[in-house]
């Protein structure tokens, strides 16, 4: 490929391909149709797009129960909005960003995830920056496998897991997700260092009992 | 800047560039160099988390009772025409066979 000189390559944003949306065979035609109320067009979608908005919940939430209700509420509210969807994006984005709603929705109201989004960028005493980490070397690049990280993942407090599964796993930016969560940019960075550093944690000691057993 | 002001920073710095693996302290310093690979290769791994989990069935359950009732004009339209047309045929033979005081079919 030949690139003009004198014309930079605009770098791909980093979660770029968390918003691919490659499209499915029939899935056009069963929106239209299920905007005309058609069922079981509304069935196929559901079909279609089931996993992952119950993963979305699952790993937002951490709690199966709570995945099932909020993905059948997710489910319920496309069936209500399906005739707003204009087609401007992605159906899949679109049915994402409904089904994070819904989550958070459902957060405000228990108030669990806020409290930790509230705190400030103060360290605690086992979340803090640490002066020393010289005896935590080992090095995780290329052996932590997905289900390890989707295990340690669900081991995260709420507030961190939140963070991390929206910037890290779905791709949201940071001023999305203080948008969405309500709380500064600011937070929301640290929320996810925090995420990320308690995640190291996690991975490093599930290694040390590998190592022993 | 020692490792502490560099850990206190890593919030901000992450926000502004992809990769910290040229910034001057971790050139530097082979802790904060692995604390750094650490991080950037679970953002790196995050990505690649699929969704793998189904919900049960009893959730398109819930969801299917919660809708409303499904008619079969929801179906086809052509397949409603056709039976109507059916029961306006029959519907007719019945009159006429009233009328006439036998079955013509």
């Amino acid at each position: 490929m030949n690139i003009p000189q004198g014309e930079p390559q605009k770098p791909k944003p980093s979660n770029q391909h968390l918003r691919r949306n490659p499209p499915i065979a029939g899935e056009a035609e069963a929106i239209q149709s299920a905007q005309a109320g058609n069922a079981t067009s509304f069935e196929f979608l559901y079909s279609l797009h089931k996993r992952r908005v119950y993963s979305l919940c699952l790993r937002m939430l951490g709690n199966v129960a709570e995945a099932e209700d909020l993905t059948q509420e997710a489910f319920l509210q496309l069936y209500r909005k399906i005739g707003t969807f204009r087609g401007d994006s992605a159906f899949s984005t679109w049915l994402h960003r409904l089904a994070v709603n819904v989550v958070l929705m459902h957060l405000r109201k228990k108030g669990l995830p806020q409290v930790s989004l509230e705190e400030t960028l103060e360290p605690s005493q086992d979340d803090g920056p640490r002066k020393d980490i010289g005896a935590r070397d080992l090095v995780l690049s290329g052996s932590i496998d997905r289900v390890t990280l989707e295990r340690a993942v669900e081991n995260l407090p709420p507030g961190y897991r939140l963070v991390f599964v929206l910037h890290d796993v779905e791709g949201y930016e940071h001023n999305e997700i203080a948008e969405m969560l309500e709380c500064s940019i600011g937070n929301s960075k640290s929320q996810l260092h925090k995420a990320r550093m308690k995640l190291r944690d996690l991975l490093h000691s599930g290694q040390r009992k590998e190592m022993a057993s | 800047m020692d490792c502490l002001e560099f850990q206190q920073q890593l919030p901000e710095l992450y926000g502004s560039r992809t990769s910290l693996a040229d910034h001057p302290h971790v050139v530097d310093c082979e802790n904060c160099a692995a604390l750094v690979r650490d991080l950037e290769y679970i953002a790196e791994q995050a990505k690649f988390l699929l969704p793998i989990h189904d919900p049960s069935p009893r959730v398109w359950e819930k969801i299917s009772a919660s809708l409303p009732p499904r008619s079969r004009a929801d179906d086809d339209p052509r397949r409603v025409r056709n039976r109507n047309s059916g029961r306006l045929r029959r519907c007719s033979r019945r009159r006429l066979s009233d009328a006439w005081g036998r079955s013509i079919c």
